[in-house]
């Protein structure tokens, strides 16, 4: 049974189709790379998927419940980095871990625990007292990336995750996560880096004005493509709007 | 805007004509053109008939004239103050609401520049969707006539005036901030000034000067020459390089939430401690309210002194303070947003609920101290002060529910939503304007009007909780729907 299932979603705001049709599942043990440009859907796709939002249409399944209907169940069994992860708030992120733990029915101790973890795998154990306002940008962000994983979700859904980090926690978290994922569970990265997707993920999809355009898989992929090739041909063949052609590209 | 354009206005003319575009098409997306564009109508529409109404009273124009500035200048201390009382929001100033606000990080512009450009457009963006419009209730104290746009156009001047001093008040607390002066010291700084000036036979002289359409030509002068003063020694003296120091805190999340007795202890010691650590802490709402309290006793003292009539304190400040639920509310919804706990197993009914418990919580000392305050200071009768209480707790419960039902988490923008604020005005108007009618007319209360003052009150706190209950069903629907 797949982690996450999604069949025919769509999803409009106004005159604007932000998803168009979307069809895909995630296993567990997958490490999903979910790639696309700008306005692509990915945004969007991930909030249908974790019930924030109601789609137009189609059918979407997480860990076997349905986020339309009980999107309180589905996120209670999955973690999400949202893409403007710094809500601003004047507690510590040693509070704020405790707020994330109280509102998932998680034991204090075990709260305390995996914050201690956390703080010391991603470097902010200097700043577990500082104001979460008074953090810096990346320093916020590791904490969110913590909140996303204290309750050891079997499904997490990462938008952007190594944004403001720097390489050194870049390259720890991208080694957590493909660990993670390998531990039987499903990590789903909406991203635009395509190196980042390249190097983690055993699967991408290819989304272009709100569709998925193209999957690949990333482990024994003999086609001698690059995924730069392939998702700047899909695009360019998707002709997503507001992007520059491969020809342009080349002209430049 | 095509470069050409830019090219013969120059940056400044750019930056500023952009600031301008920036602000309409902000509230236009936030409540649609033809609801923003009716929000001076409906100002318009109170400030003529709270004109009538105050005339046929026997209120004397002078007078009416004179509140219309006071309101002027409190709305102008307040429209400046993103930073007055919550300077928190003083970094958000900058970047988080509006992008040309943060160009000053990418582009070679100075803070300083922008600031100046940002508090002019500003303050002509108000004095004309806000200022204007309040000016033609001046139309009702000539009558129509050939002289009516003459005297209007002098009220729009007078009041803008005073608005625009207010919101130097404003500018010169957030420059001060800026060099490391608490905010909260020029709040007893501006009173002690206004208490000298009044004791030392100097009141009258301030009082000319705040209403300069009455005054000589030389107050006006004067009150333009120094908002001006103040403004550029503002901008001279604030330190662009400002930011808050960095703050630590001990754990005191898990102590409260063990504190309180409810399901969602979590959700309401965040919102707690939300408000106790931003700037002001746990003080705004009681400043908030106490402003309130000044107002309402000054206006009781008007009345006495025209009608010769005293109110029953306790029906007349229970009604009116319950109103500082508005403000109260603001104040718990100051640091969050509802699509911030899209992310955790919470609903949106819970987040609702949860502001609805921090808001008895703090709301009710907030009311108790200046209601009790009132009814000592005014003699209150035990039947008056008891019935008082009771329409107190019943009506701010009622307007807190009213304000979630209609602005659900965002209880500032939906001020400038002609809709919206009309139905909230009407929704204030419909219990509170016969109970401040009773309230004048049986001072005081007999027992019989005590106890269907009393069932008002409670029936009117029961429908509060009933619309607060039914905010988070109404606004998850919106939210989920993708509307906001």
């Amino acid at each position: 049974m797949a982690a996450i299932r999604v069949d025919e979603l769509c999803k409009s705001y106004g005159d604007v189709r932000a998803v168009d049709g979307m069809s895909f599942g995630v296993d567990r043990g997958e490490l999903f790379g979910f790639l696309g440009p700008n306005g692509a859907g990915k945004t969007t796709t991930i909030r249908a998927l974790t019930g924030q939002i109601r789609p137009d249409g189609g059918t979407i399944s997480v860990l076997e419940t349905d986020p339309v209907a009980e999107p309180l169940e589905t996120r209670r069994r999955v973690g999400i980095l949202p893409e403007q992860g710094s809500p601003p708030s004047f507690l510590t992120p040693r509070e704020y871990l405790e707020f994330v733990g109280s509102v998932r029915d998680l034991d204090p101790d075990l709260v305390r625990r995996r914050t201690d973890r956390w703080a010391d795998r991603l470097g902010f154990e200097s700043k577990l007292d500082t104001l979460h306002v008074d953090l810096s940008r990346g320093q916020q962000q590791k904490v969110m990336i913590a909140q996303a994983f204290v309750h050891e979700p079997d499904v997490v859904f990462i938008d952007e995750p190594l944004a403001n980090l720097d390489p050194l926690v870049q390259e720890r978290l991208k080694r957590f996560l493909v660990s993670y994922a390998a531990g039987d569970n499903a990590v789903f990265v909406s991203t635009h880096n395509i190196d980042v997707a390249a190097a983690i993920c055993t699967r991408v999809g290819i989304v272009a004005d709100g569709a998925l355009v193209a999957e690949r898989s990333l482990e024994g992929d003999g086609s001698g493509e690059s995924l730069l090739e392939v998702f700047v041909e899909r695009v360019d063949e998707a002709g997503a709007r507001d992007l520059p052609t491969t020809d342009e590209l080349a002209d430049d | 805007m095509t470069d050409a354009d830019s090219d013969r206005r120059g940056p400044t003319a750019t930056l500023f004509a952009t600031l301008l575009r920036e602000e309409w098409r902000l509230h236009v997306r936030l409540f649609g053109g033809w609801r923003f564009a009716l929000f001076p109508v409906v100002v318009a529409g109170l400030s003529v008939g709270a004109t009538v109404a105050l005339l046929r009273t026997g209120t004397a124009s002078e007078r009416i004239v004179g509140w219309g500035h006071l309101l002027a200048l409190g709305f102008g201390l307040y429209s400046g103050t993103a930073a007055f009382t919550g300077s928190d929001m003083l970094e958000g100033v900058f970047g988080r609401l509006t992008f040309v606000l943060s160009s000053s990080e990418t582009l070679p512009l100075s803070r300083r520049r922008l600031l100046g450009a940002f508090l002019l457009k500003d303050g002509l963006f108000y004095a004309v969707a806000f200022v204007l419009p309040m000016a033609l209730g001046a139309a009702v104290l000539s009558g129509l006539g050939p002289r009516t746009p003459g005297l209007v156009a002098t009220a729009w001047l007078s009041l803008s005036l005073v608005f625009a001093a207010g919101m130097a008040l404003t500018v010169a607390s957030i420059a001060a901030r800026s060099r490391g002066v608490p905010v909260w010291l020029s709040l007893p700084a501006i009173g002690f000034v206004g208490v000298l000036a009044w004791t030392s036979g100097y009141g009258a002289i301030l009082e000319t000067a705040l209403v300069p359409m009455v005054g000589p030509p030389t107050s006006a002068i004067g009150l333009s020459v120094a908002t001006v003063a103040v403004v550029a020694a503002s901008l001279l003296c604030y330190d662009p390089t400002y930011g808050q120091p960095t703050r630590t805190a001990t754990d005191r999340f898990a102590r409260l939430c063990n504190r309180l007795p409810t399901d969602d202890d979590a959700l309401v010691a965040k919102t707690l401690l939300d408000l106790a650590r931003s700037s002001g802490g746990v003080w705004k709402p009681f400043v908030s309210a106490g402003v309130l309290l000044v107002l309402v006793a000054a206006l009781v003292g008007v009345v006495d002194a025209i009608t010769g009539i005293e109110p029953a304190p306790g029906v007349f400040f229970g009604g009116v303070l319950g109103l500082s639920a508005f403000t109260t509310y603001n104040w718990l919804t100051q640091f969050d947003s509802l699509e911030d706990y899209l992310v955790y197993p919470v609903s949106v009914p819970a987040v609702f609920r949860a502001k609805r418990i921090a808001f008895v919580l703090v709301g009710a000392p907030t009311v108790a101290v200046p209601y009790l305050a009132a009814v000592f200071w005014f003699e209150a009768t035990l039947v008056d002060a008891v019935v008082g209480a009771a329409l107190l707790a019943g009506y701010a419960s009622y307007y807190f529910g009213l304000t979630v039902y209609l602005a659900g988490f965002d209880p500032n923008e939906f001020l400038f939503d002609a809709l919206r604020f009309g139905a909230f005005t009407a929704g204030v108007a419909v219990p509170l304007v016969p109970t401040l009618v009773v309230g004048f007319v049986v001072v005081p209360p007999s027992t019989t009007l005590a106890l269907a003052l009393a069932a008002a009150g409670f029936v009117l706190g029961v429908l509060g909780y009933v619309l607060s209950s039914w905010a988070g069903p109404r606004w998850e629907q919106r939210y989920r729907s993708g509307v906001d």
